[in-house]
Protein backbone atom coordinates (compact mmCIF):
# COMPACT_ATOMS: atom_id res chain seq x y z
CA UNK A 1 0.00 0.00 0.00
CA UNK A 2 1.01 3.37 0.67
CA UNK A 3 3.29 5.11 2.58
CA UNK A 4 3.56 4.47 6.40
CA UNK A 5 1.78 8.17 6.91
CA UNK A 6 0.75 11.05 5.03
CA UNK A 7 -2.03 10.91 3.05
CA UNK A 8 -5.86 10.54 4.53
CA UNK A 9 -7.15 9.68 1.03
CA UNK A 10 -10.25 11.40 1.43
CA UNK A 11 -11.16 9.10 5.05
CA UNK A 12 -13.11 10.39 7.65
CA UNK A 13 -11.60 12.32 10.48
CA UNK A 14 -9.98 10.52 13.04
CA UNK A 15 -11.96 9.57 16.14
CA UNK A 16 -15.20 9.63 14.52
CA UNK A 17 -15.93 6.18 15.02
CA UNK A 18 -16.48 7.09 18.63
CA UNK A 19 -19.21 8.99 18.46
CA UNK A 20 -21.29 5.81 17.29
CA UNK A 21 -19.36 4.40 20.44
CA UNK A 22 -20.19 6.50 23.20
CA UNK A 23 -23.87 7.26 23.54
CA UNK A 24 -24.10 3.10 23.86
CA UNK A 25 -21.00 3.29 26.38
CA UNK A 26 -22.99 5.56 28.85
CA UNK A 27 -25.80 3.10 29.12
CA UNK A 28 -24.34 0.21 29.07
CA UNK A 29 -22.02 1.20 32.05
CA UNK A 30 -25.04 1.85 34.12
CA UNK A 31 -26.21 -1.46 32.92
CA UNK A 32 -23.60 -3.13 33.81
CA UNK A 33 -23.39 -1.62 37.30
CA UNK A 34 -26.86 -2.59 37.97
CA UNK A 35 -26.99 -5.73 36.83
CA UNK A 36 -23.83 -6.48 38.80
CA UNK A 37 -25.17 -5.13 41.69
CA UNK A 38 -28.53 -7.29 41.59
CA UNK A 39 -26.46 -9.97 40.64
CA UNK A 40 -24.64 -9.81 44.03
CA UNK A 41 -27.62 -9.02 46.32
CA UNK A 42 -28.93 -12.11 45.04
CA UNK A 43 -25.82 -14.22 46.13
CA UNK A 44 -25.41 -12.20 49.06
CA UNK A 45 -28.81 -11.90 50.36
CA UNK A 46 -27.43 -8.30 50.96
CA UNK A 47 -30.13 -6.67 49.00
CA UNK A 48 -29.78 -3.44 48.14
CA UNK A 49 -26.02 -2.25 49.06
CA UNK A 50 -24.37 -3.73 46.03
CA UNK A 51 -27.69 -2.98 43.91
CA UNK A 52 -27.05 1.02 44.99
CA UNK A 53 -22.89 0.40 44.82
CA UNK A 54 -23.43 -1.01 41.61
CA UNK A 55 -25.44 1.98 40.59
CA UNK A 56 -22.77 4.64 41.71
CA UNK A 57 -20.15 2.50 39.95
CA UNK A 58 -21.80 2.59 36.58
CA UNK A 59 -22.77 6.05 36.89
CA UNK A 60 -18.73 6.82 37.44
CA UNK A 61 -17.93 4.55 34.60
CA UNK A 62 -20.34 6.41 32.47
CA UNK A 63 -18.67 10.04 33.48
CA UNK A 64 -15.31 8.43 33.12
CA UNK A 65 -16.05 6.90 29.70
CA UNK A 66 -17.18 10.82 29.03
CA UNK A 67 -13.79 11.88 30.14
CA UNK A 68 -11.86 9.62 28.59
CA UNK A 69 -12.91 10.20 25.12
CA UNK A 70 -12.99 13.67 25.71
CA UNK A 71 -9.24 14.02 26.24
CA UNK A 72 -8.48 11.70 23.74
CA UNK A 73 -10.29 13.67 21.19
CA UNK A 74 -8.22 16.76 22.41
CA UNK A 75 -5.33 14.92 22.33
CA UNK A 76 -5.58 14.96 19.04
CA UNK B 1 -47.81 -13.15 8.72
CA UNK B 2 -44.99 -10.74 10.21
CA UNK B 3 -42.52 -14.00 12.13
CA UNK B 4 -38.88 -12.71 13.18
CA UNK B 5 -37.45 -14.93 15.95
CA UNK B 6 -35.11 -13.09 17.93
CA UNK B 7 -32.99 -15.74 18.35
CA UNK B 8 -31.65 -17.70 15.75
CA UNK B 9 -34.14 -20.76 15.12
CA UNK B 10 -32.60 -24.27 15.01
CA UNK B 11 -32.83 -26.06 11.83
CA UNK B 12 -30.73 -30.13 12.66
CA UNK B 13 -27.88 -31.13 14.90
CA UNK B 14 -25.14 -32.99 14.32
CA UNK B 15 -24.45 -34.74 18.02
CA UNK B 16 -24.26 -32.19 20.45
CA UNK B 17 -24.01 -29.56 17.90
CA UNK B 18 -27.07 -27.42 17.10
CA UNK B 19 -26.97 -26.33 13.67
CA UNK B 20 -28.90 -22.64 13.45
CA UNK B 21 -30.13 -20.48 10.93
CA UNK B 22 -27.45 -18.13 10.87
CA UNK B 23 -24.94 -20.25 11.49
CA UNK B 24 -25.82 -21.04 7.53
CA UNK B 25 -25.34 -17.69 6.74
CA UNK B 26 -21.75 -17.09 8.61
CA UNK B 27 -20.68 -20.14 7.12
CA UNK B 28 -21.88 -18.75 3.53
CA UNK B 29 -20.39 -15.91 4.21
CA UNK B 30 -16.93 -17.12 5.19
CA UNK B 31 -17.32 -19.83 1.90
CA UNK B 32 -18.06 -16.86 -0.42
CA UNK B 33 -14.98 -14.45 1.13
CA UNK B 34 -12.67 -17.73 1.24
CA UNK B 35 -14.00 -18.20 -2.23
CA UNK B 36 -13.18 -14.35 -3.01
CA UNK B 37 -9.64 -14.54 -1.84
CA UNK B 38 -8.52 -17.96 -3.61
CA UNK B 39 -9.96 -16.59 -7.52
CA UNK B 40 -8.41 -12.82 -5.97
CA UNK B 41 -5.16 -14.42 -5.78
CA UNK B 42 -5.06 -16.39 -8.63
CA UNK B 43 -6.14 -13.76 -10.61
CA UNK B 44 -4.67 -10.63 -9.54
CA UNK B 45 -2.51 -8.81 -11.59
CA UNK B 46 -0.53 -5.36 -11.32
CA UNK B 47 -2.60 -3.71 -13.55
CA UNK B 48 -5.87 -3.98 -12.66
CA UNK B 49 -8.90 -5.61 -14.71
CA UNK B 50 -12.43 -3.71 -14.20
CA UNK B 51 -13.75 -6.35 -11.96
CA UNK B 52 -10.17 -6.63 -9.83
CA UNK B 53 -10.69 -2.55 -9.62
CA UNK B 54 -14.55 -3.24 -8.41
CA UNK B 55 -13.29 -5.57 -5.42
CA UNK B 56 -10.51 -3.46 -4.38
CA UNK B 57 -12.49 -0.23 -4.01
CA UNK B 58 -13.35 -0.50 -1.07
CA UNK B 59 -10.67 -2.66 0.55
CA UNK B 60 -8.19 0.39 -0.38
CA UNK B 61 -10.95 2.74 1.05
CA UNK B 62 -10.60 1.04 3.97
CA UNK B 63 -6.79 0.65 4.51
CA UNK B 64 -6.56 4.87 3.78
CA UNK B 65 -8.25 4.96 6.61
CA UNK B 66 -6.87 2.40 8.79
CA UNK B 67 -3.23 4.65 7.46
CA UNK B 68 -4.93 7.62 7.79
CA UNK B 69 -5.62 7.15 11.11
CA UNK B 70 -4.89 4.42 12.80
CA UNK B 71 -1.42 5.74 13.96
CA UNK B 72 2.30 4.61 13.13
CA UNK B 73 1.83 0.77 13.26
CA UNK B 74 -1.33 0.71 11.25
CA UNK B 75 0.20 -2.26 9.32
CA UNK B 76 0.69 -4.19 12.19
CA UNK B 77 -3.42 -4.47 12.70
CA UNK B 78 -4.92 -3.63 9.00
CA UNK B 79 -5.21 -7.09 7.92
CA UNK B 80 -7.56 -7.93 10.97
CA UNK B 81 -9.62 -4.43 10.39
CA UNK B 82 -10.14 -5.36 7.16
CA UNK B 83 -11.12 -8.51 7.95
CA UNK B 84 -13.69 -7.57 10.25
CA UNK B 85 -14.44 -5.29 7.91
CA UNK B 86 -14.79 -8.02 4.57
CA UNK B 87 -16.37 -10.14 6.94
CA UNK B 88 -19.36 -7.98 8.28
CA UNK B 89 -20.27 -6.54 5.24
CA UNK B 90 -20.49 -9.85 3.30
CA UNK B 91 -22.79 -11.36 6.56
CA UNK B 92 -25.12 -8.08 5.78
CA UNK B 93 -24.86 -7.88 2.14
CA UNK B 94 -25.71 -11.78 1.81
CA UNK B 95 -28.99 -11.31 4.02
CA UNK B 96 -30.59 -9.20 1.64
CA UNK B 97 -30.47 -11.62 -1.46
CA UNK B 98 -33.55 -13.29 -2.87
CA UNK B 99 -34.75 -16.25 -0.58
CA UNK B 100 -32.45 -15.57 2.67
CA UNK B 101 -35.31 -15.07 5.12
CA UNK B 102 -38.32 -16.52 3.46
CA UNK B 103 -37.30 -19.27 2.29
CA UNK B 104 -37.54 -22.30 5.03
CA UNK B 105 -39.69 -25.38 6.35
CA UNK B 106 -43.12 -24.30 7.64
CA UNK B 107 -43.95 -25.07 11.07
CA UNK B 108 -46.72 -24.90 13.33
CA UNK B 109 -46.35 -23.31 16.58
CA UNK B 110 -49.57 -22.34 18.99
CA UNK B 111 -51.63 -23.10 16.26
CA UNK B 112 -50.14 -20.46 13.26
CA UNK B 113 -48.17 -21.43 10.39
CA UNK B 114 -44.88 -19.92 10.19
CA UNK B 115 -41.80 -20.19 7.85
CA UNK B 116 -38.24 -21.11 9.40
CA UNK B 117 -35.79 -20.00 7.11
CA UNK B 118 -33.03 -21.89 5.94
CA UNK B 119 -30.51 -18.89 5.75
CA UNK B 120 -30.84 -15.78 8.18
CA UNK B 121 -28.57 -12.87 8.15
CA UNK B 122 -25.10 -13.80 10.41
CA UNK B 123 -25.71 -10.53 12.55
CA UNK B 124 -29.15 -10.69 13.32
CA UNK B 125 -27.95 -13.46 15.86
CA UNK B 126 -25.96 -12.30 18.89
CA UNK B 127 -23.64 -15.61 19.37
CA UNK B 128 -22.02 -13.95 15.57
CA UNK B 129 -21.70 -10.41 16.97
CA UNK B 130 -20.38 -11.55 20.28
CA UNK B 131 -18.01 -13.38 18.88
CA UNK B 132 -16.34 -11.04 16.69
CA UNK B 133 -16.55 -8.56 19.60
CA UNK B 134 -14.37 -10.72 22.08
CA UNK B 135 -11.55 -11.14 19.12
CA UNK B 136 -11.56 -7.47 18.87
CA UNK B 137 -11.49 -7.50 22.55
CA UNK B 138 -8.52 -9.68 22.63
CA UNK B 139 -7.19 -8.04 19.92
CA UNK B 140 -6.55 -4.84 21.43
CA UNK B 141 -5.59 -6.60 24.89
CA UNK B 142 -2.94 -8.13 22.94
CA UNK B 143 -1.71 -5.12 21.27
CA UNK B 144 -1.94 -3.17 24.57
CA UNK B 145 0.34 -5.92 26.10
CA UNK B 146 2.46 -5.85 23.34
CA UNK B 147 3.43 -2.27 23.37
CA UNK B 148 3.00 -2.10 27.74
CA UNK B 149 4.25 -5.21 28.37
CA UNK B 150 2.65 -7.28 31.15
CA UNK B 151 3.41 -5.47 34.15
CA UNK B 152 2.52 -2.37 32.66
CA UNK B 153 -0.53 -2.83 30.90
CA UNK B 154 -2.09 -4.67 34.34
CA UNK B 155 -0.78 -1.13 36.07
CA UNK B 156 -2.33 0.67 33.67
CA UNK B 157 -5.40 -1.38 33.92
CA UNK B 158 -5.56 -2.15 37.95
CA UNK B 159 -3.41 0.83 39.84
CA UNK B 160 -4.96 4.83 39.99
CA UNK B 161 -3.11 7.84 40.10
CA UNK B 162 -3.21 8.80 42.95
CA UNK B 163 -2.99 5.50 44.16
CA UNK B 164 -5.34 5.91 47.14
CA UNK B 165 -8.03 6.08 44.56
CA UNK B 166 -7.56 2.40 43.37
CA UNK B 167 -10.14 0.90 45.30
CA UNK B 168 -13.09 3.12 43.60
CA UNK B 169 -11.13 3.99 40.00
CA UNK B 170 -10.73 0.34 39.22
CA UNK B 171 -13.97 -1.38 39.05
CA UNK B 172 -14.86 1.99 37.00
CA UNK B 173 -11.88 1.32 34.61
CA UNK B 174 -13.13 -2.26 34.22
CA UNK B 175 -16.40 -1.56 33.81
CA UNK B 176 -15.63 1.05 30.92
CA UNK B 177 -13.28 -1.66 29.14
CA UNK B 178 -16.59 -4.41 29.27
CA UNK B 179 -19.03 -2.22 28.37
CA UNK B 180 -16.79 -2.09 24.83
CA UNK B 181 -17.28 -5.23 24.63
CA UNK B 182 -21.17 -5.01 24.45
CA UNK B 183 -21.31 -1.93 22.73
CA UNK B 184 -19.39 -2.97 20.00
CA UNK B 185 -22.05 -6.60 19.71
CA UNK B 186 -25.14 -5.06 20.95
CA UNK B 187 -24.90 -2.27 18.22
CA UNK B 188 -24.41 -4.51 15.38
CA UNK B 189 -26.70 -7.17 16.77
CA UNK B 190 -29.56 -4.36 17.00
CA UNK B 191 -29.13 -2.89 13.86
CA UNK B 192 -29.11 -6.09 11.63
CA UNK B 193 -31.49 -7.50 13.54
CA UNK B 194 -34.40 -4.28 12.96
CA UNK B 195 -33.15 -4.05 9.54
CA UNK B 196 -34.63 -7.80 9.24
CA UNK B 197 -38.15 -6.86 11.45
CA UNK B 198 -38.24 -3.66 9.51
CA UNK B 199 -38.25 -5.56 6.04
CA UNK B 200 -40.31 -8.10 7.18
CA UNK B 201 -42.90 -6.08 8.39
CA UNK B 202 -42.90 -3.89 4.90
CA UNK B 203 -43.12 -7.18 2.97
CA UNK B 204 -46.00 -8.17 4.97
CA UNK B 205 -47.46 -4.44 4.44
CA UNK B 206 -47.06 -4.85 0.81
CA UNK B 207 -47.88 -8.11 0.13
CA UNK B 208 -51.80 -7.40 0.56
CA UNK B 209 -51.54 -4.73 -2.41
CA UNK B 210 -49.58 -6.76 -5.14
CA UNK B 211 -52.23 -5.92 -7.83
CA UNK B 212 -51.58 -2.57 -7.26
CA UNK B 213 -48.42 -2.25 -9.07
CA UNK B 214 -45.83 -0.92 -8.77
CA UNK B 215 -46.09 0.21 -4.56
CA UNK B 216 -45.74 -3.67 -3.82
CA UNK B 217 -42.58 -3.61 -5.31
CA UNK B 218 -41.12 -0.26 -4.72
CA UNK B 219 -41.89 0.07 -1.20
CA UNK B 220 -39.71 -2.87 -0.08
CA UNK B 221 -37.23 -2.18 -2.80
CA UNK B 222 -36.44 1.17 -1.25
CA UNK B 223 -35.71 -0.31 2.38
CA UNK B 224 -33.36 -2.78 0.89
CA UNK B 225 -31.87 -0.25 -0.80
CA UNK B 226 -31.34 1.30 3.25
CA UNK B 227 -30.53 -1.49 4.43
CA UNK B 228 -27.57 -1.93 1.65
CA UNK B 229 -26.34 1.51 2.82
CA UNK B 230 -26.95 0.54 6.67
CA UNK B 231 -24.93 -2.83 5.87
CA UNK B 232 -21.90 -1.31 4.71
CA UNK B 233 -22.25 1.72 7.44
CA UNK B 234 -22.33 -1.06 10.57
CA UNK B 235 -19.82 -2.98 8.99
CA UNK B 236 -17.36 0.32 8.74
CA UNK B 237 -18.50 1.15 12.24
CA UNK B 238 -17.14 -1.97 13.70
CA UNK B 239 -14.19 -2.13 11.60
CA UNK B 240 -13.48 1.16 12.88
CA UNK B 241 -14.47 1.27 16.71
CA UNK B 242 -11.98 -2.00 16.65
CA UNK B 243 -9.09 -0.30 14.91
CA UNK B 244 -9.88 3.33 17.35
CA UNK B 245 -9.74 0.92 20.53
CA UNK B 246 -6.34 -0.64 19.05
CA UNK B 247 -4.54 2.41 18.26
CA UNK B 248 -5.81 3.47 21.60
CA UNK B 249 -4.21 0.49 23.66
CA UNK B 250 -0.71 1.18 21.24
CA UNK B 251 -1.01 5.13 22.49
CA UNK B 252 -1.01 4.77 25.97
CA UNK B 253 1.99 2.98 26.01
CA UNK B 254 3.06 6.39 23.78
CA UNK B 255 2.25 8.80 26.27
CA UNK B 256 3.22 7.15 29.37
CA UNK B 257 6.67 6.86 27.37
CA UNK B 258 7.94 2.64 28.90
CA UNK B 259 10.41 0.75 27.36
CA UNK B 260 9.10 -0.54 23.93
CA UNK B 261 8.08 -4.37 24.13
CA UNK B 262 7.10 -5.00 20.58
CA UNK B 263 10.39 -5.15 19.11
CA UNK B 264 10.37 -2.20 16.49
CA UNK B 265 12.69 0.39 16.56
CA UNK B 266 11.40 3.78 17.83
CA UNK B 267 9.35 6.03 15.44
CA UNK B 268 9.80 9.69 14.04
CA UNK B 269 7.58 12.18 14.87
CA UNK B 270 5.09 9.69 17.15
CA UNK B 271 1.33 10.92 16.64
CA UNK B 272 0.14 13.04 20.06
CA UNK B 273 -0.69 11.11 22.79
CA UNK B 274 -4.44 10.38 23.26
CA UNK B 275 -4.55 9.93 26.87
CA UNK B 276 -4.83 7.30 29.13
CA UNK B 277 -7.92 5.35 29.38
Amino acid sequence: MGPDQGDNNGAPPPNWGVAFDLGLRLGISVILGVGGGLLLDSWLHTSPIFTLVGMVLGIGAAMYTIWDVAKQSMGR
Amino acid sequence: MVHVEIKAEELFAIGPLIVTNSMVGVLLASVVLLLATWWFTRRSAVVPSRGQSMIELPIEFLAGVVRGTGGKRWRQFAPLILAIFLYVLVANWLSLLPGVGTIGLAEEVDGEKIIVPFVRAGAADLNFTLGLALISFVAFIAFGLRANGLRGYLKELLIAEPAYMTPLLTPIHLISELSRVISLSMRLFGNVFAGEVLLATMLALTTATVFILPLAFVVPGVFLGLELLFGLVQALVFALLSMTYITLAIAEHRQHGSDDHSGEAPEQGAAPAHGSA
